[in-house]
C-alpha cells in the first residue's frame, strides 16, 4: 500500500517535474522577490502539470476567469504562489499540493500551516500581485510584506491629476501637480500607486482600513529610492493645517522589473533590526523548469 | 355584391366595438389595479427598488466597465460578471468607481466602492445613491 502510493507520487512529481530547489528562509529584513512572465511559459504540458498543483478551490477560480489568457495568468498565479512557499520548507515530503492556504479576517491571503500536514510550521509571510504580462510573489520572515507591479506603459483612462485629487493625497497631488511633462507625470503616478498599494496590502486590513487619501507617500530627500509614510490626521484646531504623523514603521522598495514594470515592496519594520537596510533579492522563475538570480538591492 | 358589401360592413362594426370594449376593458383593469392592487403595486415598486437595479443601469455600467477593460464589444457580459473574473485589477476597479461617479454624478465612499464586485452591485449601489441625492 505504502509503495504503491510512493510510486505514485513519484510517477507524477519527482519523474515529470524536477524538484524546486530548496532555498533558506529569508533573513529578517529581507524580501525575496519571485516573478514570472507569462508568455514565457508556452508548454501546454507544463501548464497542466501546474493545474494539478491546484486545490480545487483555486481550479474553480482558474474557472470563473473569462477567456484563456486570463485563466492561464490565474493558474500561473497560483503556482508561483504554491511553488514559492514550497520551496522553503526543509521537510522533503511537503510538496507544493499539500500547502494549505486561508484568509485572515480581513481578506488577506495566508499560509495555514496548522491543516497542512507534514509542514513546517514557519514565520513566513507572502503577498501576491499581477499584470498581464508578469506576476509576483514576495516572501518575507517574522513581518508582513505587501507588493504590487504595474506595467510601466500603462495608460491611465482618466486625467492622471483629476484621478489623483480623487484619490490621492493633498502632498500626493501637489507633488505630482510639480511634474510638467505628462508623460513623467504618468509615470511617477504609476510608482506612487505601486507604493501605496504595497502598503495597504502590507497592512493587510483592507482599503477601508487605510484610504489611499489619508496617507502619502513622499520620497526621503537626500536618497534616490529612499521612501516614507506620512499620515495625514486632522486634529489641530485649525482644519486647514494637517499634521502629518511621519513614522518609520513601514519600508519601502520601489523596484523596476524586466525593464517592463514598476514594483513596490513594503515591509512593517522589525523593531529588532533597527537601523538596518531593507534587502530585496530578485529572482526569475518558471517553476520547475528555471530559476534565475536577478538582482539583490539593498534599500536604506 | 350587395350581400358582400353587407358582410364587410357588418365585419368592420365588431371590430370598432371590439376596440372601444377593450379600451374600456384596460381602462377597468387599471382602475382595478389602482384601487385594489395599490397595495400591490406600491410594494412591488419598493421591492423594486431595494432588490435589482434597472436594466438601463446594468447596461451602462457593462458599458463603462467594457471600455475601461478593453474588452471586445461582443463580450457577453451578464449582471452577475464579476470585475476580478474580467480581469479587472485594483487600479481598474478605481478607475471604473471613478468613471461611474462621472457619468451619474456621484460620490461613491471608499468602503462602498471595495464592495463592489459585480456590474449588478455596482448598478444597484449607483441607483441608491442616485435616490438618496436631493432633488435638483
Amino acid at each position: 500500500m505504502r509503495i504503491s502510493v510512493m510510486s505514485q507520487m513519484q510517477r507524477s512529481f519527482s519523474i515529470d517535474l524536477p524538484s524546486l530547489i530548496p532555498l533558506q528562509l529569508p533573513s529578517r529584513r529581507h524580501t525575496h522577490l519571485w516573478y514570472v512572465i507569462p508568455d514565457e511559459v508556452k508548454s501546454t504540458s507544463l501548464l497542466k502539470r501546474y493545474s494539478q498543483l491546484l486545490s480545487q478551490t483555486e481550479k474553480d477560480g482558474v474557472d470563473q476567469m473569462r477567456g484563456d489568457e486570463l485563466k492561464k495568468n490565474a493558474l500561473l498565479a497560483r503556482t508561483l504562489v504554491r511553488t514559492t512557499v514550497a520551496r522553503y520548507q526543509t521537510n522533503k515530503e511537503v510538496d507544493p499540493r499539500s500547502l494549505m492556504f486561508k484568509k485572515n479576517v480581513y481578506g488577506k491571503p495566508e499560509v495555514d500551516w496548522q491543516n497542512c500536514k507534514n509542514c513546517n510550521h514557519q514565520p513566513l509571510h507572502f503577498n501576491i500581485s499581477h499584470t498581464d504580462s508578469l506576476i509576483a510573489c514576495g516572501v518575507t520572515v517574522h513581518v508582513p510584506v505587501g507588493i504590487d507591479v504595474e506595467d510601466k506603459e500603462r495608460k491611465i483612462k482618466h486625467d492622471v491629476l483629476a484621478f489623483a485629487k480623487r484619490f490621492y493625497s493633498a502632498d500626493e497631488v501637489n507633488f505630482l501637480a510639480t511634474i510638467p511633462d505628462p508623460e513623467a507625470q504618468r509615470k511617477e503616478f504609476i510608482k506612487l500607486w505601486t507604493l501605496k498599494e504595497a502598503y495597504v496590502k502590507a497592512l493587510g486590513k483592507g482599503f477601508s482600513a487605510a484610504p489611499f487619501n489619508t496617507f502619502t507617500i513622499q520620497s526621503i530627500p537626500g536618497t534616490e529610492e529612499g521612501y516614507s509614510l506620512c499620515k495625514t490626521s486632522e486634529v489641530t484646531a485649525d482644519p486647514l493645517e494637517e499634521t502629518k504623523k511621519c513614522n518609520g514603521e513601514w519600508k519601502f522598495a520601489p523596484l523596476e522589473l524586466a525593464d517592463s514594470h514598476y514594483a513596490a515592496v513594503c515591509i512593517e519594520d522589525d523593531q529588532a533590526n533597527e537601523g538596518a537596510p531593507m534587502r530585496v533579492i530578485v529572482r526569475k522563475t518558471i517553476p520547475f523548469v528555471e530559476d534565475q538570480l536577478i538582482s539583490e538591492r539593498i534599500f536604506l | 355584391m350587395a350581400s358582400l358589401s353587407a358582410t364587410s360592413l357588418s365585419f368592420k362594426a365588431p371590430s370598432i366595438q371590439s376596440t372601444r370594449i377593450s379600451q374600456v376593458l384596460r381602462k377597468a383593469s387599471t382602475f382595478q389595479s389602482i384601487s385594489f392592487g395599490r397595495f400591490q403595486s406600491s410594494k412591488s415598486l419598493r421591492l423594486q427598488i431595494s432588490c435589482a437595479a434597472k436594466p438601463e443601469t446594468v447596461q451602462k455600467v457593462s458599458d463603462i466597465v467594457k471600455e475601461q477593460l478593453a474588452l471586445s464589444a461582443d463580450t457577453a457580459l451578464t449582471a452577475e460578471s464579476k470585475f476580478s473574473a474580467l480581469g479587472a485589477d485594483s487600479l481598474d476597479t478605481v478607475e471604473i468607481v471613478m468613471a461611474l461617479e462621472e457619468k451619474f454624478n456621484i460620490s461613491v465612499e471608499e468602503a462602498d466602492a471595495q464592495n463592489i464586485t459585480t456590474i449588478q452591485e455596482a448598478a444597484d449601489l449607483i441607483e441608491d445613491l442616485v435616490q438618496k441625492k436631493p432633488a435638483a
